[in-house]
Formats: C-alpha cells, sequence, structure tokens
C-alpha cells in the first residue's frame, strides 16, 4: 500500500513532537535536574542542529546558492522576528527556578514559535529527498529533548504531574508536523522554492543555535567541555549524514 | 607557477592581513568591548563556513578517515589548551594586569594560526583553487583577530606598530603550516582525508571554546547569533559561487 507522502511528512513532524515529551522522563526519577546537566545537553543539541544545517546548506547549493543564502537571512530574520515579537525576553534556564506562571506560560509560548521554523525545516526538508528528511528529523528530535527537559524543568517544581509535564512539552512541538506538511506541498510543487525552504530552515536552526543553545550551554558548563560537546555530536552528524 | 610558492604567496599574503587589524587602533587607545565581541563573532562565523567547506571536501574521500581526523583535531586542541593551561583562558581582557597574560595569549594564538595554516596547506592540495579561495577567507578572518590581539597588546603597553608586527608574525604560523602540510599531504595523498578532518576538527572547537564564549559576555547573545550566522552564510554562498 502506498501511503500518500504527507503521511509521512506529518509522521516524522510527530515523531520529533513526541521527543519533546522524552524531556519529561527524568522527572520520573528525580526532583529536578542539575544546570550541568541542561548545559550537557544542550551542547550536544547544538552540536547536532549545526551538523544537520550543514547538510540542509549543502542541499540548497546544488540547487542555487544565492536562493539558498536569500533563504538563510529569512531564517534568520524570522527567529529575530518572533523574539522581538515576544518582546525579547531571554528565557534562561538558570533562571527557571521558582519562576511564576506568567514565566511557565511565556516558556511554552517561546518553544511553541521556535517548532514553526523547525516544522518548517522538516517539511522542506522532503523535498531534497528521505535521507535529507531523516538526518534532519533525527536532529531536531534530539535537539527537542533539551527543550522537554527545559520546560518540566519549571514545571514540575510548581506540582505539575508528570503526564502535563509531558503533555505541554509534547504541545510545545505540535507546530512541527502542523507546519511540515504546508511546508512540503509548497517545495513540492514550486520546485523553486526549494533551495530557498532549504535555506530558510538551515538559517534559523543555525540562528537558535547561536542564539540560545550556545549561550545556555556556556552558562551551565565549562566552554572545554561544550567545546568537546558541540564540536564531537557536529562531527558525529555529518558522518551521519555521509553514512546514510 | 610552482605549487608550493603559490601555497606560500596566499599564505603569507593571508598572514600580512592581520596589519590592516591595527587600523581602528591608529586614531583611538582602545576600542569599545563590543568591537571586540563583533570582531571574534565575524571571525568565528569565517572559520565555520571554512570548516563547512573543508568537511564536504574530506568527507566524500573517506567519510570514517576524515572523522577521525576531526576527533583526533577536537582532541589535539583541547590537549593543547590543558597543557598550557589556556582552557578557560580570555584572549581579549585589555586591563589584564598578570605578567604570564601576554604569554599565554601570543602562544595560543600562535597554536590558533597553526590550526589555520593547516586548513590552508590540505585545502590547497584538494584543489588549488580551493586553497587560495581558503587562505582568503582566512586572510579576511585574520583582521578582526588581530584587532582583538593588538588591542590586547595595546593594554599591556605595546606600542602600535610592534603590536601590529607582532600580530603578523603570530599568523605566521599560517605560512609555516600550510607550507609544511602541503608538502607532506602531497607527498602522501592518502593523508589528505585524514589532514582535512583534522583541520575541521580544529577550526571548530577553536571557534567554540575561544571565540564564542568571550564575544558572548561582551554583547548580548542576538547580535553575536546575527554576526557568527551571516559571516558563515556568506563565507558557504561564496565557495558556492566558485563550482
Ligand atoms: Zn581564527
Amino acid at each position: 500500500m502506498e501511503l500518500h507522502p504527507v503521511w509521512t511528512v506529518f509522521a516524522y513532524g510527530l515523531v520529533t513532537a513526541l521527543a519533546t515529551g522524552v524531556g519529561a522522563l527524568p522527572f520520573v526519577f528525580v526532583r529536578s535536574v542539575s544546570v550541568r546537566a541542561v548545559a550537557y545537553s544542550n551542547a550536544i543539541a547544538a552540536g547536532l542542529m549545526l551538523g544537520a544545517s550543514f547538510g540542509l546548506v549543502a542541499e540548497g547549493s546544488e540547487w542555487g546558492s544565492a536562493q539558498t543564502f536569500i533563504g538563510t537571512l529569512l531564517g534568520i530574520a524570522f527567529i529575530l522576528g518572533t523574539q522581538r515579537w515576544l518582546g525579547s525576553h531571554d528565557v534562561e534556564v538558570g533562571e527557571l527556578r521558582g519562576a511564576g506562571a506568567r514565566k511557565m506560560l511565556l516558556i511554552v509560548v517561546v518553544m511553541t514559535v521556535h517548532s514553526f521554523a523547525e516544522g518548517v525545516a522538516i517539511g522542506s526538508s522532503f523535498a531534497g529527498g528521505l535521507t535529507l528528511a531523516t538526518v534532519i528529523t533525527v536532529a531536531i528530535a534530539i535537539h527537542n529533548v533539551p527543550e522537554g527537559l527545559a520546560i518540566s524543568a519549571v514545571l514540575r517544581p510548581q506540582g505539575t504531574s508528570l503526564a502535563a509535564c509531558a503533555g505541554w512539552s509534547i504541545f510545545s512541538s505540535l507546530p512541527q508536523p502542523l507546519m511540515a506538511v504546508p511546508a512540503f506541498l509548497f517545495v513540492d510543487a514550486f520546485q523553486p522554492a526549494l533551495p530557498y525552504g532549504v535555506g530558510f530552515a538551515a538559517g534559523a536552526m543555525v540562528f537558535m543555535v547561536f542564539v540560545e543553545l550556545l549561550p545556555e550551554a556556556l552558562e551551565g558548563a565549562s566552554r572545554s567541555a561544550v567545546g568537546l560537546l558541540t564540536a564531537g555530536s557536529l562531527v558525529a552528524m555529518i558522518l551521519f549524514q555521509a553514512l546514510l | 607557477m610552482d605549487p608550493t610558492l603559490i601555497v606560500l604567496l596566499y599564505s603569507s599574503l593571508a598572514a600580512s592581513a592581520a596589519a590592516l587589524g591595527a587600523l581602528p587602533l591608529i586614531r583611538r587607545a582602545e576600542v569599545p568591548a563590543s568591537w571586540i565581541g563583533w570582531a571574534n563573532a565575524i571571525a568565528g562565523g569565517l572559520m565555520l563556513g571554512s570548516a563547512h567547506a573543508l568537511s564536504g571536501a574530506g568527507m566524500a574521500l573517506e567519510p570514517f578517515v576524515a572523522t577521525g581526523g576531526a576527533l583526533l583535531g577536537i582532541g589535539f586542541t583541547y590537549g593543547t589548551h590543558l597543557v598550557s593551561d589556556t582552557e578557560d583562558l580570555d584572549l581579549n581582557r585589555l586591563h589584564e594586569t598578570d605578567p604570564t597574560y601576554g604569554s599565554k595569549v601570543l602562544l595560543t594564538s600562535f597554536l590558533h594560526s597553526a590550526s589555520e595554516g593547516i586548513a590552508i596547506g590540505v585545502a590547497m592540495v584538494l584543489d588549488l583553487r580551493f586553497g587560495i579561495f581558503m587562505a582568503l577567507a582566512i586572510a579576511v578572518h585574520n583582521i578582526p583577530e588581530a584587532t582583538i590581539l593588538i588591542a590586547v597588546m595595546r593594554g599591556r603597553g605595546v606600542r602600535l606598530l610592534p603590536a601590529a608586527a607582532l600580530a603578523v608574525a603570530i599568523d605566521g604560523g599560517q605560512v609555516l603550516f600550510a607550507v609544511v602540510v602541503f608538502a607532506v599531504v602531497s607527498a602522501a595523498p592518502g593523508s589528505t582525508a585524514m589532514m582535512s578532518g583534522f583541520a575541521v576538527g580544529t577550526l571548530i572547537y577553536l571557534v567554540l571554546v575561544e571565540l564564542l564564549p568571550e564575544s558572548y559576555r561582551q554583547t548580548g547573545p542576538t547580535t553575536i547569533a546575527v554576526l557568527t550566522s551571516v559571516a558563515m552564510g556568506v563565507l558557504i554562498l561564496l565557495r558556492g559561487g566558485l563550482g
């Protein structure tokens, strides 16, 4: 039976969303996670996202370097714009303890907005082939785990149940499957849009790495630990892509 | 022209570009901290773009060997920081009073430029045009990096011209290593994937450990993220344009 590709795209997006819920799992065993553990997972996620965008850029450049670059600028501008729109609230894991309800809401909103760009990344990567899509999906799924961890780290001390922690984490990533489908349909229908879409995804991901993941990792862990984890996972991601 | 001469010529051009880093300091004794952050971010983005280009070439040859080389490069750079006790060294303290600080900065900067020399050398072996592109990218990135080094030296009482000469001399490590690596890898082509991986590993690790942590402290993450990702994107765009 041949499934319509839209369902595959949706399923991949759903996998990444569910991965966010995995971030709630450590709280089965502990009441709170150390700042360092969150920093380490951010550092690993940063490397994976950078490695994945290396692959996206290489794919886009085959279709047109200039278009990919314009897409990249749009991706950066999109994340910048959403940050401005949210009132440039710095959401930092270090500050999460004892945060109030407003802060909780803010975190869920911020994460949800981010997921839009990641959904676009998943969808447009499908137009570059299933291999590229798998790479991007794996990177985003793993990157989602510390996001779920961060959300749960705020909610759990407020007395939120484990199921609700996982639920809110997954909710924050629901835009991924929902955005992946229209993004895929768009770049699939208008082939010339492909390098723009791929560039957009790469720009958004790289920008998120530099504006959030790395600064947060560096706040909670030594720079050599961040260097080793991020560089190591970046290299692993490049190898993973070369082998697929 | 003899290929070794081309390597020598372009890597020397890259090292000399460091002198331009003195320009912002001609009319002022000190540059604002934010400029140092911006300079680091731009240099870091260019280094990541270079790593991107080099990783594609290395992976196309032998993925596992190139990956092994990259891990070796990461481990090697971590090791040199550990041995020289510079893992947490800020390379941009303008008012540091510790007498050993100056020599530590010079040592770290030399090792940094040596890694970039390896990148130029191995890129030249892969393809002379690619090598020239790499040398020019490193040349541009040397300017902001030299501004920081010269600013630190100025803060330690070194006059402008000697400080600029010192910056060029430190980047002489690029010339030395580009020429040596070019000769060695040309003689042993089987080491190309390994060496390009090595260069990729060191470039990425240096950006993460030496350049970005300091710039985040001097300027907010938003500015740093814009400069780094755009500098990286521009370099990849230019590389794509060359085909
Ligand atoms: Zn450098």
